[in-house]
Order: structure tokens, then sequence, then C-alpha cells
């Protein structure tokens, strides 16, 4: 016999499932059903599904592909939170779920509906498309195959983290401004463009950056972190973000529209304090009014789970930061210049 | 709808390889890719070891030659040496025209690409980009093609040939998001469906879709398949999934164990024990498991392989993918506990007869990848060769279909045919009364192969498992398709897809029944030795009047000559 409330020792369970449905064919709106199901410790929120699938409901719909985490096809909400349903055990979401034995499933968000757990990927490669992601090589067509590139380990470093992305598209999900603007960038779309434009055998550089500091591009970026603290891969997503700023910055200046200003912001704030105030930036760049409109409801929300970063005067200058003023107003001399020279 | 120059269907390395490729070769073209998933999906994303290629980056001395005779030997001198030569000869450019347009190949100190040991290589000769390698040439071609407006028709699955006489009109298939049944008339398809392991279901490393719908659809249209009994296993598959976990688990020291707490390799491989040849440890592993010395579970019966004394430090710095793959997919900590495990299904060396261009029978129907079987692998497959297999003759199809499109007329798709598909496909809504569940039958098709065609096999078994596909084929007939929308009806996929496991089951349990002797990955206890005499040459089965015909085809030699396979 099962000790009650000893969740580690019991080997099999009854757990409710309460799964999204909404088929636009027939439902006016969606809904919410609930299968209660036998499950062994060990097996995956997948499994699960596919359980019900063959033995209670074969219309539960949803996408699932490899079953090893590496598809991408199987991102789905559970809890609410987006993860890959085939490596997430349910003994691990039951021990932080807040009904006892039972697991929510839904959609991802920030992707149109197709039909229960299933969204439409269409977007995302359209992205993709818009900002080029993908390697227009150097070499000429006709010479390929015949020689490779020297590529040292340091420059393979720099995108190796960010070539594990399978595009799953949780992070997508969970992006606080995609819900504000469906046409925002989105973070893998950020880390795939990052990826390629750290890449010495492209030569579309200067092409791609000037479409990623355009409108819904990079300086919309809210530095959330939610892409990051969800990405099933645990890659860096914000060190690619923040790396393609301070490449924008460097190489373009702060010549581009609300990027120019929320460029200033993100130069004084750095100047100032040696790392970024993020809870002011949206307001410099967007005014006051759009932040309040978009912003502060997911805001509040997010102070609500302690994710919002500490308000301006908690954040202490960073250490070193007379070296780093120094090297700073050096670094950034040329890109004034640039500036000024742009506004003639 | 405007006539297709090319149609290609699936969206994996080989396809995606022929759709670059046939792009390059005549840009003018009409050229799309259908594929049941987005192509960054498609399974050889789950690729990990590499890529081989004769680079001489690592081993200064390897050469094209070294790996054409590794290829031949490795698989029992059953490949075509032609076809292995062309192979071989391509791999060093192929994998640098990869590398030339991103792919991130891991790199060796003098900044070249990378290679490491892999399994059959007298050299090590494997490029990779750390365990990621399949995602990453996956992800680069889709970049590519991406790049090239390449047409996708993403969640299409295709259905069948429509064939007129000798010829075909090109290809039926049916749009996921709508359900509604398309036409795609064609003066070429290519089929790059990737392999069928999956039919032995939860005894299979493959993804769920791997279900050989291209080679079932060709078959169907009267083209031949080619050696579909073998099938490689891999000794080391988790035992609820059939997921992989790599050699490198032995290479650091696994030991298996079975239920008496005996190191049983001993007895099979004194000297060599955990390390031995692949074949060999699931061989033995699959003794101990039929004689009883295996662990009983409801998911059934497996060993374990035991890494708790390699100790919590070495665990996770060397084999984190391992462990993390066992608490994900059998909740087990290997570092506190052995981890449940037997032998897998895991790659399909059969598939559609083609030439060295990747030519089937029949004019403008080409096929690439573990979908097709041209054949290099023979009667078994060296690890590192298959990505290098999908990529070359991906390419090779793609390029002969482009120069041959020309040749061949369009001819319209008549629209009784698609009422005709659309009816036979929706046939399975209106069972009632007796009808059967399709998840109890995939489940009875794994475990009759697994037990009956798997890795041991023999006439009686091999009798009864001919007799279980037909019966279970006969069940299908009053298979229930519950979903009755039109959206995105995965019931209906999935039950689709059992029916081309199905009629492919009974190729593969003929031709193993058929072929006495032990070859390769085909091991008859009956026959247990290799019988060049009567056995060396290609099945080849081709569906008459509904029933698997099987017929032959001589091995083309002409490199090296017939010796023992002995390591
Ligand atoms: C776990 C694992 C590890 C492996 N590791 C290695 C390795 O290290 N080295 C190596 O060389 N090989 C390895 N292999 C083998 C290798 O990955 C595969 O043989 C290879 O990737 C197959 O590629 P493909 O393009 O032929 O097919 P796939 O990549 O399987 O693609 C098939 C495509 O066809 C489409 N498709 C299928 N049916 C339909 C339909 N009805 N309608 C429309 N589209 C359809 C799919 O959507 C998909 O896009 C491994 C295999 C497995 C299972
Ligand atoms: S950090 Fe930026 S990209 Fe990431 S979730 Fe937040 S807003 Fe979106
Ligand atoms: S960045 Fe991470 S979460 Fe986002 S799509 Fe890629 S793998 Fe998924
Ligand atoms: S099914 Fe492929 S990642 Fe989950």
């Amino acid at each position: 016999m099962t000790a009650p409330n000893d969740q580690h020792n019991e080997t099999k369970k009854d757990v409710t499932f309460r799964v999204f449905r909404f088929n636009p064919q027939v439902d006016s709106k969606s809904y919410f059903d609930d299968y209660t199901i036998p499950v062994e410790r060990g097996v995956t929120v997948l499994r699960s599904l596919n359980y019900i699938k063959e033995h209670i409901d074969a219309s539960v719909s949803f996408r699932a592909f490899c079953q090893a985490g590496i598809c991408g096809s199987c991102g789905m909400r559970v809890n609410g939170l987006s993860k890959l349903a085939c490596t997430t055990q349910v003994w691990d979401v039951l021990a932080k779920s807040r009904e006892k034995d039972i697991i929510k499933v839904e959609p991802l968000r920030n992707l149109p509906f197709i039909k229960d757990l299933i969204v439409d990927m269409d977007p995302l490669v359209d992205k993709m498309k818009q900002y080029s992601n993908w390697i227009d090589s150097t070499m000429p067509e006709a010479s390929m195959g015949k020689k490779e590139f020297l590529i040292s380990e340091e420059e393979f470093l720099r995108y190796d983290k960010a070539t594990d992305c399978i595009l799953c598209a949780s992070c997508v999900s969970e992006c606080s401004i995609l819900r504000a603007n469906k046409e925002y960038v989105s973070p893998a779309v950020l880390l795939k463009s990052y990826r390629m434009n750290v890449d010495s055998r492209d030569s579309i550089h200067e092409k791609r950056l000037a479409e990623l500091v355009k409108d819904h591009g990079v300086w919309d970026c809210t530095h959330c972190y939610r892409c990051q603290e969800t990405c099933v891969k645990s890659i860096p997503i914000m060190d690619a973000i923040h790396g393609i700023r301070e490449d924008a910055i460097e190489s373009r200046g702060v010549k581009d529209t609300s990027g120019s200003k929320h460029a200033e912001a993100f130069m004084s704030d750095i100047e100032k304090k040696g790392k970024l105030v993020e809870a002011t930036l949206p307001i410099r760049t967007n005014g006051v009014l759009w932040t309040l409109q978009n912003l502060l409801p997911m805001a509040v929300k997010m102070i609500m789970k302690r994710r919002t970063p500490p308000p301006p005067p908690l954040v202490k200058s960073a250490k070193g930061i007379k070296i780093f003023r120094g090297m700073f107003r050096e670094m950034t001399e040329h890109v004034k210049q640039d500036h000024k020279s742009h506004k003639k | 709808m405007k006539p297709f120059d090319v149609v290609i269907v699936g969206g994996g390395g080989a396809g995606l390889y022929a759709a670059m490729e046939a792009m390059k070769t005549n840009p003018s073209l009409n050229i799309a890719v259908l594929s049941k998933v987005y192509p960054n999906r498609s399974h050889t994303s789950a690729a990990q070891g590499g890529a081989n290629a004769a680079l001489a980056n690592k081993a200064k001395n390897d050469t094209v030659e070294m790996h054409i005779f590794d290829t031949i030997k490795g698989g029992d001198y059953l490949a075509d040496q032609d076809a292995v030569e062309v192979l071989c000869s391509e791999a060093p450019k192929i994998i640098r025209e990869l590398e030339n347009i991103g792919t991130p190949w891991s790199r060796m100190e003098d900044n070249t690409i990378a290679q490491r040991p892999f399994g059959g290589a007298t050299l090590p000769r494997c490029c990779y980009c750390s365990d990621k390698t399949g995602h990453t040439i996956l992800q680069t071609l889709y970049e590519q093609c991406l790049k090239k407006g390449v047409i996708f028709f993403n969640e299409y699955f295709a259905l069948n040939l429509s064939v007129n006489g000798s010829r075909s009109r090109g290809l039926i298939a049916m749009n996921m998001k709508s359900g509604k049944i398309e036409a795609f008339p064609a003066r070429t398809v290519i089929f790059a469906t990737g392999g069928y392991a999956k039919m032995y279901w939860n005894r299979s490393s493959n993804a769920a879709g791997n279900t050989g719908d291209g080679q079932a659809i060709a078959f169907r249209a009267g083209i031949p398949l080619k050696d579909m009994e073998f099938v490689q296993f891999h000794p080391t598959g988790l035992r609820k999934s059939g997921l992989l976990i790599t050699e490198g688990a032995r290479g650091e020291g696994g030991y298996l164990v079975n239920k008496d707490g005996e190191r049983f390799m001993a007895r099979y491989a004194k000297e060599k024990m955990e390390l031995g040849p692949r074949d060999l440890v699931s061989r033995s592993i699959e003794t101990e498991i039929l004689e009883g010395r295996g662990f009983d579970s409801p998911a059934g019966t497996y060993i374990h392989l035991d890494l708790t004394h390699l100790g919590a430090a070495l665990i996770k710095s060397r084999l984190p993918q391992i462990r993390e793959m066992s608490m994900q997919f059998e909740g087990v900590d290997p570092i506190e506990e052995p981890i449940p495990i037997r032998p897998t299904a895991h790659y399909s060396m059969g598939g559609i007869d083609t030439d060295n261009f990747g030519r089937t029978v029949m004019d403008g129907i080409y096929a690439a990848g573990e979908c097709g079987c041209v054949s290099v692998h023979g009667a078994n497959r060296l690890g590192g060769n298959s990505l290098l297999d999908i990529l070359v003759f991906g390419r090779i199809a793609g390029h002969t279909a482009a120069q041959e499109a020309g040749k061949f007329n369009p001819e319209p798709i008549p629209e009784a045919e698609l009422k005709e598909q659309f009816d036979a496909v929706r046939g399975g809504m209106h069972s009632s009364g007796n009808y059967e569940r399709y998840g109890a039958l995939r489940e009875e098709l794994g475990q009759t192969l697994a037990r009956n065609v798997g890795i041991y096999r023999e006439s009686s078994l091999l009798q009864k498992g001919v007799q279980e596909i037909s019966e279970l084929k006969e069940r299908f007939k009053k298979v229930r398709v519950f979903d009755t929308s039109d959206v995105f009806n995965t019931n209906l996929m999935q039950v689709l897809e059992l029916k081309n496991m199905l009629d492919l089951a009974e190729t593969v349990a003929a031709g193993a029944y058929a072929r006495e002797e032990s070859r390769g990955s085909h091991t008859r206890v009956d026959f247990p030795v290799r019988d060049d005499v009567k056995w060396h040459k290609h099945t080849l089965a081709t569906m008459v009047n509904g029933r698997v015909v099987l017929g032959e085809k001589p091995v083309t030699m002409g490199r090296y000559e017939l010796q023992e396979r002995t390591y």
C-alpha cells in the first residue's frame, strides 16, 4: 500500500489531466475536458496524452514526433508554463502543482490557434525569412565543396549554444512583448539572427542588422528574461539579444528611430549604473502612455511573481564602475560622432 | 493546379538536399517539398553521432578507399560496390559543402572540421557537431531552402501516387490543416520519407512518424522494395520508449547486468565484454531475456545498464545527456539506480529499389535517404554512414529529377481519383459494431514483429509472424477513426500510418522468412552462417494483385571479393 502524502514512495496514482479543447469546425468557444488516468512514476506528460488519445478520447489533438526532446513538436503549456510535453515528468509537475493531482494542459500562446493543443507555426517561419535567418556564404557557389573555412574554437563557441534551438516556440509563447504586439520579431528569431551575425562565413550581417533595428525588432524587447527562463534547451537568449544591441550601437550608431531613443536610454543607463535599469527603459523609449497601456498590467503580474527587475533606486552601481565608465566613454565616442554626422 | 516539375515528399536531410540541388540545377523549375511535419522536425534531427567522410583531418592517412572497404565489409558484402564508391568519394565534398553554407561542425585544434572514431571504421572519420549533428545539418539545410525560396507544403500527408500504366501523373495528399485531399500533378516525384523501423513500435528508437509511408506508397504503385528484411537493432534502448542510450554509456564503463546480478557479457564476449560490436551485444541481451534472466515489468522484460559504480562526478561531467534522458523518460537517476534497457529497432537498411541516380523502375519516380535502397549499407549500416547516404543520394536524386523533368509530359490527376482517396481515407470513420482500435493493433504489430521478426529469427517464428501480420491486416479493415473532424485530424493520420506499417511489415517478414542464411543484421537461428552460394543477392518485394511477391537482384561487385566478416 502506498502511504498518503508521500509522493516520492508512490509508484502509481490517478492523475487528472485538464485539457484545453477547441475545434474551430464545431465549437464556438473553448472549454476544458478532464481525463483521469493511472500514471506510473517515470511517465511523461506526452505519454499520458498518448494514453488518453489511445484509450479514452481519440479526438484530443496535439503534435508529437521524436518523443525525445529534439524535434520541437510538442511545445504546450503545462500548469501554465510553456515546455515540451515529451521531456516533462508528470511526477515533477505534480510536486509543484497547486491543485492536488491535477495537471492543466493548454496550447502555446502568441501563435494562431488551429485545434486543441495545436497552434500555427507559420508566423515563426515567416519571421525567420524576414530576418534572413540563414548564412549567406561569402564563398561563391561555384567553389563550394572544395575547401573548408578555418573556424577557431573561440568562434564556434560563440554560436554553439544558439544552435541548440529546436524552434519549439516555448519562448515565443512566454514572451511579454509578443502578447501586446504579434509583429514583434520573437526571442527565437533574435537568437537565430544573432547566431548568423557572429558567424564569419556570413556576408549579410549588415542587411540583417538593418532589419533587426527597425520597428518590432530588437529594441522592442523589454528584458523581462521570460524567454530565457523558459527555454527548454537552457539557451542564454538574453546574451544574444544584448549581443545584437551592442552590435547595433557599435556598427550603426544611434541613428534608428525608436531604437535610437532606446539606445540613448540604454547607454546612459550603462554609463551611470554599469548595468541596465530595466524598469525605466520602456518608458523612456515608448513614452509613458504606451508603457501604461501595454506593459503595466504585465508588470503588475510580474511583480507578483517576483520576476520584474527591481525599481531604479535599488539597482546598485556595478563594481569597478569608474574604470568601466572610462572605457565606455571611449568606446562610444565614435558612436556619437556617427550620430551627429547622421543628423546633418 | 499547374503541374510541378519536381515534387519532393519529405523534408528530412534527403528531401531538403534534393530540393536545394534541384533548384541549383535548374532555377526556372517549379519545385515543391511536401512534408507531414515541419521540415525541421524530421527525424534527421535525432542523429547525434555524426557523418563519415575521409577528410583526413584527424587521421592523416585516411583515404576514400579505406572508407569504401569499411562500408562494404560492414554491410557483410551485400552492398552494391559501385554505389558505395559514389557514397564515399562524394563524402568529403558534401561535408565541406555543408560547412561552406553554415553547418556548425565541431573543430580540431588546427581549426579544421573535427572527426572522431565510430563503430566499424578503421580510422576516426566521423564528422560531428557535439552530440547534435543531425539537428544542425537539418537546420542548415532548412535555412538554405528558406533562403532559396523553396515552396513548402508543410503538414501535408502524402497518400498515393496517381498511376497511369507505367507512368505516374503525380501525387495525392491530404492537407492536415483543412483535411482536404489535394492533387499534385507532377512530372517527377522524389520520395524521401525516411525509415520504417517504427513498425516495431515501443521497441524502436525512431520518431512516431517513421512509418515508411513513401515505401508503402511506392509499393502499392507496383514499385519494388529491396532488402526489406534488414533492420538494425541497437543494444541499449530505454525500456518504456525504446529511445536510444548511446554507446558512450558503455564506453565510459557501464555494466550490463541481468536479474541474477550477473555481468552476463562475460559469457558472450569474454574480452570485450560490454564493448563488443552492436549486433553481438544486442543478441546477447536478447538471449538473456529469452532465457528468463531479465526483469519483468508491465512495459516488458528488460535488463540493467548499471552506471552507479562510476560515481556522481563522472556521470555528471561525461554522461549528462544520458542522465537527463534516463530521468526524463524512465524517471530513473543513473547515479542512484541502474537504467532499464533492452535492444531497440533503430534503422531500416531496406527501402525503395533505386539505381545510383535515385531512379526507380517507374518513369519520373525517384527515391533517396533511408526511404530508398541504392544499396550502400547492404546487410548492416555503419554508424555515421546514414547521414552521409541521405546527403549524397538526396543531392543526386534532386539533380537527376531536375534534369529529367523535361522528358515527362504532365497529365492531370482525374477528379474521380481524389474522390476515391477521400472515401478510402475516411472509410474508417463509419465503422461501427465490432470495430478495432488502432492503438491496440499498432501495439500488437510491434510485439509480433519484436517476437517473431526480431533479433533472432527462425522458420516457425517467421511463419507465425507472417500469419499474425496478415491477421492484423484483416482486423485493420474494421479499424475505427473516432475523430470525424476535418481540421488537423491526428487520429486519422495515425490510422493511415498504421496501414502503411502493416503493408511493409508483410514484406519484412516475407523477406526474412525467405532468406535462409545469417548475414549482417539478419540472424537465422536455423541457418546460422552466411550462404554466399544461395543468398549473395538482394531480395525484391513487389505487390502483385494485393500480394507480396518476392524476386531477386544480383549484387554489384567489382572492388572487393567476398571475405569472412570478422572484427
Ligand atoms: C536515434 C537515432 C540516432 C541516429 N544517429 C545517426 C548518426 O549518428 N549517424 C548517422 O549517419 N545516422 C544516424 N541515424 C540515422 C539517420 O538519422 C537517418 O537514417 C536519417 O536521418 C534519415 O533521413 P531522411 O532524410 O531519409 O528521413 P527523415 O529525416 O526521417 O525525414 C523524413 C521526412 O519525410 C516526411 N514524411 C514521411 N512520411 C510522409 C508522408 N506520408 N507525407 C509527407 N511527408 C512525409 C517527414 O515529414 C520527414 O520530413 C540515427 C537514427 C536514429 C533513430
Ligand atoms: S526578454 Fe525580450 S524577447 Fe525575451 S521574453 Fe522578454 S520581451 Fe520577449
Ligand atoms: S530558444 Fe529555446 S524555447 Fe525558444 S524555440 Fe529555441 S529551444 Fe525553444
Ligand atoms: S516530441 Fe519531439 S520534442 Fe517532444
